[in-house]
């Protein structure tokens, strides 16, 4: 295949990307992963949680997304119920509640009892219910995913109102997400907040963390393979064999990019005319 | 100018008047807290509220439209009026089963809908969301990855200094989130946090800032109605 023709015709390309990323998939390799200081620092944070303090998850992500943002809140979620906390499942994505129930089927629970420890309050419609939900849960949320009264829940008991959370995370994919709670959760009650994001969105909330509003960004499927060597849950999420296929593939968009440009400069060698 | 302004009618009048009470009230409760005779954080926390109605009013008005269309193109055979089929299929059947035996269940405690045809609906249920439903969404947004490596073949090109500038940064970036390259130079992942928190902070507070005062710029606007008579 001439070069003018890999430029017309891409599916070299991804014929040459689907090789790099199922081969290393179906092979089960592994590869150690660093940790990085944006991951270590949620991890950090949570881990000096005090006792019995509540954390909300906020699940603000669909199906598409599923392959990036859902080892994270796996390996979050284990992270969680491994402490002496309450948790709360929110969700400001419709699909949000069906992958909380998938993610809390495939973590290990630790002898944590739902309604005590840990309860699935469903879906948040709109900016109301999630301003509405820091001062009175049971207002907003009158049962919970499985139908329980939260009026009967003891950790509604226990945190009648969001507000007294000491951590929120959503794994947001886009709005509604992270500026709903940074805007009324976090400059209101200075309720700390976690972003657990896809790696194409990361860098929109990158000046939140510097700025203080969020305490820690947690970017991609490589944050799940991050966290997984923190918890020392290896195989917990699948994020770990995602890792060889992300580096092949980031190699191999390298090769192409350098391959790209020894073409154009040997194209405009020929003919000092070409510009692209 | 005041001789262009055309003439409101009575009720562009009534609605001006809501609109302008309405940004007033919300930029003030923003501002000034007022706990005193009435918490007007409360008022406007319960003025949301009605958001929720009407939301959902426009999401069932979506659904009707969705339906007439799709009907209407399977009555008159229409050249896709297979696909509409296929949609009207998985929209109400997807409904159905979802509000049998889901998170979003309409009876979860099993009062009304008898256990038996929940436990029945409930394998259907994970398998149409969990099987198929999540497959293909991933696999669409797979997709991106694909054009991702083509454009970055075509477009990341040492043409001017910019584009050699965004060739570098993007490279550099690609090399420092791949962990086997964080294993032959740690110093990558550095390089990578450092454009990631500076050069890209700075670039994204700009946009971040640029687009609030632009919606700020339009509110008012909007508030007062100007330029007037649009």
């Amino acid at each position: 295949m001439s070069k003018s023709s890999i430029r017309s015709d891409p599916r070299l390309i991804y014929l040459l990307l689907g090789l790099v990323i199922t081969v290393p998939i179906l092979t089960h390799a592994v590869l150690p992963v660093p940790v990085s200081d944006t991951t270590r620092a949620v991890y950090d944070f949570i881990q000096k949680l005090p006792a019995n303090s509540l954390v909300i998850l906020s699940f603000d992500y669909s199906t598409s997304t599923v392959p990036e943002l859902h080892p994270q809140a796996i390996v979050v979620t284990q992270h969680l119920f491994t402490r002496p906390l309450k948790i709360l499942f929110v969700a400001q994505w419709t699909d949000g509640p069906a992958l909380t129930d998938a993610v809390l089927d495939a973590v290990d629970k630790e002898n944590k009892t739902y309604g005590a420890d840990y309860a699935t309050l469903g879906y948040i419609p709109n900016t109301a219910t999630l301003i509405g939900m820091t001062t009175d849960i049971r207002q907003y949320f009158p049962v919970d995913t499985r139908g329980n009264p939260t009026q009967s829940l003891p950790i509604i008991e226990e945190f009648p109102a969001a507000k007294a959370a000491s951590l929120l995370i959503t794994f947001a994919t886009g709005e509604p997400g992270l500026s709903a709670y940074l805007q009324y959760w976090n400059a209101r009650f200075n309720i700390p907040v976690v972003v657990g994001a896809t790696a194409i969105a990361a860098p929109g909330y990158l000046p939140y963390l510097n700025s203080g509003q969020v305490v820690g960004v947690l970017i991609s499927i490589r944050a799940a393979a991050e966290y997984e060597v923190l918890i020392n849950r290896l195989g917990l999420s699948g994020a770990i064999p995602a890792m060889v296929a992300q580096s092949s593939s980031h190699i191999l968009i390298v090769l192409m990019v350098i391959f790209g440009n020894v073409a154009y400069f040997v194209r405009k060698q020929r003919s000092p005319e070409v510009s692209q | 100018m005041g001789s262009d302004k055309p003439k409101m009618n009575r009720e562009e009048l009534i609605l001006q008047v809501i609109i302008f009470s309405l940004g007033f009230f919300y930029a003030f409760v923003y501002y000034v807290r007022v706990t005193e005779p009435v918490d007007l954080q409360a008022v406007s926390d319960q003025l949301f509220a009605y958001l929720t109605a009407m939301l959902t009013a426009a999401f069932a008005i979506g659904v009707i439209n969705l339906t007439r269309v799709h009907v209407n193109n399977v009555k008159r055979k229409r050249p896709v009026w297979k696909f509409s089929v296929v949609l009207l299929a998985c929209l109400y059947g997807m409904a159905v089963v979802s509000m049998i035996s889901s998170p979003f269940a309409i009876d979860p405690q099993a009062i009304v809908i008898p256990q038996t045809l929940m436990g029945a609906v409930d394998p259907i249920w994970e398998f149409l969301y969990y099987k198929v439903l999540v497959s293909i969404n991933a696999t669409i947004f797979s997709l991106l990855a694909f054009f991702i490596a083509s454009a970055a073949y075509r477009a990341l090109k040492v043409r001017t200094l910019e584009s050699t500038l965004f060739l570098i940064a993007g490279v550099l970036v690609i090399l420092g989130q791949a962990p086997i390259t964080n294993l032959v130079w740690p110093g990558f992942i550095t390089i990578r946090d450092w454009i990631m928190q500076y050069p890209n902070t700075a670039g994204q507070r700009g946009i971040l800032i640029g687009a609030a005062l632009a919606i700020l710029a339009f509110s008012v606007r909007r508030m007062f109605r100007y330029p007037w008579g649009r």
